[in-house]
């Protein structure tokens, strides 16, 4: 009879669990009947998106996506998600359209309505300033090469390194080209001019020895055969911002005019560049906020997580041999998967598959308190088989009914075994929250990419984040020690 | 009238079988000692009489209710039969007070009050009024053993099962806890009693039981199997033990 009971149990949770989460999906459809567009962007690609340092995004893409949407009236939301996670997030129809620096390509054109070409681009070759040795691309013979994936400048590097010898290393973030070629893993990088440009202007240390290749162009990106109006409103506010100069206005204020009327070579005046300490001065509100939500992340999965394992820990250690096997199944199935592994399916496949959209943070929370759950699961399992069971068997033999002598008996002394376990994984859950910058999630380590990819003061960021989260798990350590020893004196 | 009634009771653990066949029945007021080498299956058999041990086959009747019936309550049934273990499995974290009360509260037998004036007349009887607000690990193995008894029987129960209750104590201990049971022997309760005491067995049992090898050899008076033994194994044994 408890096990029946203790079914219903799990099942009345499970549906709190996935209501919770399905409950910010009509959110986002409400917003689409009043026609609001969700577009996604890049949050790394500057000059077409980045981050200012007051913390919104500019580029020259949003420049013109917000004219456009003027011109043509209609309302949009903007998503900086990262390059590979808007395209992602596009095919599986998270999002309306996407604005980010994307080359119209055969390939892209069988899954995505391209608008009409509003940028000439071409990909082109950096390397070290220092570097003297690196010519031309016969130079880069036996050498490694970095690209971004995705871009123009990695279709180029591929088509090229046989005949020139050299093998690639992709990355998914423009400043990460740089830092790869500073820190001499590559002696080169290719990259859409207009970056490597607006990079070097801003002080980055590289530069260019070869002029640029032609290109292909950029366009604005629909998911194949849906939101027709829209891409129809983007070319035609896009012919309306080029005849009334609003498009040049754009384009120079990121580039400079000379680029505007030629395509060619670009001038930009470079920003005046700070130094470290006024950087991170600068950054700290938005590394804060990033802070705040990487804590609230955490403690959200963590409930979930601990709700989860209390489900499949008592599952574990109930005498039903199904219940055990679905505990055991979700327990290898959420503990074998990579946890980016899980946010990718649960962000990209699981919408696609299924036809419906989520928002990133409930993404984000589901893997964490799955991933968390399982091994909460396991640490409450062993922390319940730790009880001596002389325990149950002396409250079932008063006539206590097993899940009280579950509650009042056996959990509360198990609880001081699970403790530092728990802890522990606070602290995991914790710094995995960072792994979710990859679907795009603003949290901590996001917050640190768009600064770097801004300033390209990588080793300033870095040093900064990884000593804020030090102090926070220091302190949330030191507080859950001090519960642990109060929990413990009984 | 029969307070227990057993017929043909098997029990196995895989291919292992710990009991045999055992019949036999316990009457009201009647106190039951049972002994036998380790091993003999007396504990599992004691166990299965409040179903903390699966029946394979046989009849367990606690009551007139059939213990194996997929009808009855176990959890009701339970209330009825008190149990003490060999190790005590008193509840650490909660007080003895609370170790008392914890059941017949949780199981709305009776408010907190009355069940902490049941529960402090009760450490009265087993000597250990002081200690209501101590915890478990400040007792000694006697004092334990008591407060295990008393928490069984705030239930207010009509048998009484001991496994082994003297066997984890220091020999300076035994005799408090035997004088209890002994003072709960003479107050009518029905008990069936897994003991290595002879001289307990002797002195205050109605009857004796000895199991070997999953069966129950010989049974009878206390004069009889101690005093006359008819069982080669029973005389063995005997001659070992005393």
């Amino acid at each position: 009879m408890h096990i029946q009971k203790k079914i219903t149990g799990f099942l009345v949770l499970l549906i709190f669990f996935f209501s919770f989460a399905g409950s910010l999906v009509p959110s986002a459809q409400a917003a689409e009947a009043k026609k609001t567009y969700t577009i996604a962007t890049d949050t790394t690609f500057p000059p077409f998106e980045y981050q200012d340092a007051s913390g919104n995004y500019v580029g020259i893409d949003l420049d013109l996506l917000k004219a456009i949407a003027e011109d043509q009236g209609f309302e949009y939301r903007l998503q900086p998600l990262g390059f590979n996670a808007a395209v992602q997030a596009l095919q599986s129809g998270n999002v309306d359209g996407v604005i980010a620096g994307m080359s119209i390509t055969d390939e892209r054109k069988q899954v995505f309505d391209f608008s009409e070409e509003y940028f000439q681009s071409g990909p082109i070759m950096g390397v070290d300033a220092n570097n003297s040795a690196i010519l031309s691309y016969e130079d880069l013979r036996g050498q490694r090469v970095a690209v971004k994936t995705g871009t123009e400048g990695a279709t180029f590097a591929e088509s090229i390194k046989d005949q020139y010898g050299f093998t690639i290393v992709t990355f998914d973030d423009s400043p990460q080209l740089i830092e790869e070629v500073k820190a001499g893993g590559s002696v080169a990088y290719f990259e859409d001019y207009p970056v490597v440009a607006y990079g070097i202007a801003q002080g980055n240390g590289m530069k260019m020895p070869l002029p640029k290749e032609p290109g292909g162009a950029y366009g604005f990106a629909v998911k194949k055969g849906q939101n027709a109006e829209l891409l129809k409103m983007f070319n035609q506010g896009l012919a309306n911002i080029k005849a009334n100069g609003k498009y040049d206005e754009a384009v120079a204020k990121y580039l400079g005019e000379s680029s505007v009327s030629e395509g060619g070579e670009i001038e930009i005046a470079a920003t005046p560049q700070m130094s470290g300490f006024e950087l991170i001065w600068a950054s700290m509100p938005a590394f804060l906020k990033g802070l705040g939500y990487t804590v609230y992340y955490t403690l959200i999965s963590l409930f979930f997580a601990f709700i989860l394992g209390l489900i499949f820990g008592s599952m574990k250690v109930s005498h039903n041999k199904a219940l055990r096997g679905i505990a055991t199944a979700f327990v290898d199935i959420f503990r074998g998967i990579p946890l980016l592994i899980l946010a990718f399916f649960i962000y990209f496949a699981i919408p696609q598959a299924l036809n419906f959209t989520m928002p990133i943070w409930t993404a984000a929370i589901l893997a964490l308190s799955l991933n968390a759950g399982a091994y909460v699961t396991e640490i409450i399992r062993g922390g319940i088989q730790s009880i001596d069971k002389g325990q149950m068997e002396a409250a079932r033999s008063l006539g206590v009914p097993y899940q009280t002598a579950m509650r009042k008996i056996i959990l509360p002394q198990a609880i001081k075994v699970m403790v530092p376990s728990f802890i522990n994984q606070m602290v995991i859950t914790l710094k995995d929250t960072s792994i979710m910058s990859i679907i795009g999630l603003v949290e901590l380590t996001q917050s640190g990419k768009l600064v770097v990819a801004r300033t390209f003061q990588s080793f300033e960021v870095w040093l900064t984040i990884g000593i804020m989260y030090l102090i926070v798990i220091t302190i949330l350590t030191k507080i859950a020690d001090r519960l642990e020893r109060r929990v413990s004196r009984g | 009238m029969d307070k227990v009634k057993v017929t043909g009771l098997k029990k196995s653990y895989g291919s292992n079988e710990v009991l045999k066949g055992i019949d036999m029945e316990v009457r009201e007021g009647e106190v039951v000692c049972v002994i036998g080498p380790s091993g003999s299956g007396k504990s599992t058999f004691l166990r299965c009489l409040n179903l903390l041990e699966e029946i394979t086959a046989g009849k367990v009747i606690v009551d007139d209710h059939d213990l194996n019936d997929k009808n009855s309550d176990i959890n009701k049934i339970r209330e009825n039969i008190g149990m003490v273990f060999q190790h005590f499995n008193l509840f650490p974290h909660k007080t003895v007070l609370q170790n008392i009360t914890f059941a017949p509260v949780e199981l709305k037998k009776q408010t907190k009050a009355e069940a902490e004036k049941t529960a402090l007349g009760l450490l009265e009887r087993v000597g250990l009024a002081d200690k209501a607000n101590a915890f478990p690990a400040s007792l000694s193995g006697g004092q334990k053993q008591r407060v295990a008894i008393a928490r069984a029987l705030a239930m207010n129960p009509d048998v009484m099962l001991f496994d082994e209750p003297t066997s984890a104590l220091d020999p300076e201990m035994v005799g408090e806890v035997l004088g209890v049971m002994q003072d709960l022997a003479r107050e009518g309760m029905t008990m069936i009693i897994v003991t290595h005491e002879m001289g307990f067995a002797r002195e205050v049992g109605n009857r004796v039981i000895f199991m070997d090898g999953g069966y129950i050899v010989e049974e009878g008076t206390p004069e009889e199997v101690f005093g006359n033994p008819k069982h080669e194994r029973t005389i063995s044994f005997l001659e070992k033990v005393l």
